[in-house]
């Protein structure tokens, strides 16, 4: 699979707030995690074009044959919950997250090491951040499974919530643990001896 | 501790740690969630609350719009759309003394009404119209200076990924705030031009240049090339200008015929595709995630009564709409200085809006002046993503960032003045709402 990031032909921009950053993004992790979080990640992708087509569809239906896709609203606002949280790991191990960078760039242009110690305790805010996060879905989607939970009109259309929720759980854990190794990564290179090593420096 | 004090105190605290490099969702979630805890005395409070705003914040038919005019920005991109508009309007202006500056505003200000992303348009730019420049003599400050101000013109002109998140968190219908940037987005594209022209004749050494008759005219073709793109674009703004299509259906619309246009200029392989397709995702997961972390914010803002306490101090002081719309544009242009622009929306507006709705303010026309004012932060050092972006596409030692944000200087003060008009004039924010 190409990587994830800029579109090199035509006159493709990079993303809006792209910068690969300083160590740690966009490289092999512990147990190779990241490659779980790339699966999510194009299982996501497929399903924004899923999405194209499904409202592309709606509105053909609608203008042609007077026939809109049923449920298609539901879908539409379920399926972005999900897109979001699939990709949420990938997206940070590719340092997408969006930041300020710019102090602590400069920081690691003299500092290096000091400049990775310091990204390592915001990854570890972020870690807990999203460990956070998991735990307040989790009881979401054992509601969700519960109750059977759904989107929709019954004897229309109807859609149970508890995959997205699931979805979630997994996406903000996976999440949480790309955080942890981002901050182990950067605490490696604070400790180290060689100074500007762990490609701080290009 | 009052809750006020609080919620004051978790505000300073998040400018800190944003400035300090923290992804700005964590910031957002985590003092978002102390300050819940400490006003309520409760942490499951607070917990439930996540729970609440992971669940809900962008569970919305309407959220469809980031992804699907992304990929439709992305598309354009890969077709060669913004190279085209560029060659058409440089040999139509290229014996013009800053002819070839006055063809990138153009041509940006055509190209922003196919994407929403500034940085796309300055990446875009800087990759064609900065040679184009410099092999006619033009100063080379000024070369990049008018790329990186005229970008900006992405994100004013529909669609725009600064409106997008300004209506998610003002609540306005994302359609309207579209269209809202329409006539301010066709006035600073004239401000630029205007700008430009009195320059060369001022200070023409400034913009250098030889304004040799070259081979040119149009070439046949070159404006039918062009015909594709437009009536895209008509098809997008009009049908959410007509009623006939909701903003996410009008994205899905201009994502479908950028496609076909890619694929008809055998632009797009499916390697090629999928590229853009993840882009887009990695695009939407960090504008949508900011927008569920921002959903908690507003939640602890709400509960801790500083906004309420911002309103009653500024009807205590008399200040009125015009004194609050000063305040509220100075203080985004200070901090423009030191966040970016995603932050600084994330950040003022839910803390101004109740403020705003209290002084009567119509919201659409706050939205432009707030994007606006969000925009020239873009030039500014030493934040000034756009210069950053300028300077790294052009890649010439020759050209230092200084030069760019130099060159900028002059559009970041010609935005200003159209903040000013518009200020004076809301009718050109409302009028096409």
């Amino acid at each position: 699979m190409a990587p994830p990031g800029r579109t090199p032909s035509g006159d493709g921009p990079p993303g809006p707030l792209s910068g690969s950053g300083p160590a740690g993004y966009r490289r092999p992790q512990f147990l190779r995690i990241e490659r779980v979080g790339a699966a999510l990640n194009a299982l996501g992708t497929i399903w924004i074009f899923a999405l194209l087509v499904l409202v592309d569809a709606d509105i053909l239906g609608r203008e042609l044959f007077g026939a809109p896709v049923r449920g298609a609203i539901e879908i539409v606002g379920l399926s972005i919950v999900g897109i979001v949280f699939l990709q949420l790991p990938n997206a940070l191990w590719a340092g997408r997250f969006t930041r300020a960078e710019l102090l602590i760039d400069a920081l690691g242009l003299r500092r290096p090491r000091l400049a990775a110690g310091v990204q390592g305790v915001l990854h570890l805010l972020g870690a807990l951040a999203l460990a956070l996060v998991t735990v307040a879905v989790w009881p979401e989607f054992l509601r969700a499974v519960e109750i059977g939970d759904y989107v929709g009109a019954i004897a229309d259309f109807t859609a149970p919530t508890w995959p997205v929720r699931l979805v979630m759980v997994i996406g903000s854990a996976l999440t949480a643990i790309t955080f942890v190794l981002l901050a182990v990564a950067d605490f490696q290179v604070a400790a180290s001896r060689a100074p500007g090593d762990g490609g701080a420096r290009p | 501790m009052s809750a006020i004090e609080i919620g004051a105190w978790s505000l300073l605290a998040m400018v800190l740690l944003v400035v300090s490099g923290l992804h700005i969702a964590v910031a957002l979630i985590l003092l978002s969630l102390a300050g819940i805890w400490l006003i309520r005395g409760n942490f499951d409070i607070a917990l439930s609350l996540l729970g609440q705003a992971m669940n809900d914040a962008i569970a919305g038919q309407e959220f469809g719009v980031v992804p699907l005019f992304v990929l439709m920005g992305l598309l354009v991109g890969v077709a060669g759309i913004g190279k085209d508009m560029f060659d058409v309007a440089d040999r139509m202006l290229r014996r013009l003394r800053g002819g070839v500056g006055i063809a990138t505003v153009f041509a940006n200000a055509g190209f922003a009404a196919t994407t929403g992303i500034s940085i796309a348009s300055a990446a875009v730019f800087a990759r064609i119209s900065v040679p184009e420049m410099l092999r006619f003599g033009y100063n080379p400050r000024f070369a990049v200076g008018v790329v990186a101000g005229s970008s900006v013109l992405g994100m004013l002109i529909p669609p725009s990924l600064l409106m997008i998140l300004y209506a998610f968190l003002a609540e306005q219908s994302v359609g309207a705030m579209f269209l809202s940037g329409v006539l301010p987005g066709i006035l600073l594209t004239l401000v630029f031009c205007g700008g430009i022209l009195l320059i060369a004749r001022v200070r023409p050494g400034y913009i250098g240049g030889t304004a040799r008759g070259l081979q040119d005219g149009l070439v046949r073709g070159d404006l039918g090339r062009m015909v594709p793109i437009v009536l895209l674009v008509g098809l997008v703004l009009g049908g959410i200008y007509g009623g006939l299509f909701t903003a996410t259906e009008a994205g899905a619309v201009g994502a479908t015929g950028a496609l076909l246009i890619a694929l008809q200029r055998r632009q797009l392989d499916l390697a090629g595709f999928w590229r853009v397709l993840i882009e887009t995702g990695h695009i939407t997961v960090s504008v949508l995630f900011l927008i569920i972390a921002a959903n908690l914010y507003s939640r602890m803002l709400a509960l801790s009564g500083l906004p309420q306490a911002i309103v009653q101090a500024m009807v205590d002081a008399e200040l009125g709409v015009a004194g609050f719309l000063a305040m509220f544009v100075v203080l985004v242009l200070v901090l423009g200085f030191i966040i970016d622009s995603a932050s600084i929306l994330l950040i003022t507006v839910p803390l101004m809006l109740p403020v705003a709705q209290a002084l009567g303010i119509d919201l659409v026309w706050l939205g432009v002046i707030t994007i606006i004012a969000v925009e020239i932060g873009l030039l500014t050092p030493p934040f000034g993503l756009v210069a950053y972006v300028v300077k790294g596409t052009v890649d010439d030692d020759r050209i230092t960032l200084v030069d760019v944000f130099a060159g900028a200087a002059p559009f970041a003060l010609m935005m200003l003045l159209t903040l000013l008009v518009i200020i004076a004039f809301p009718w050109l924010a409302t009028a096409l709402v």
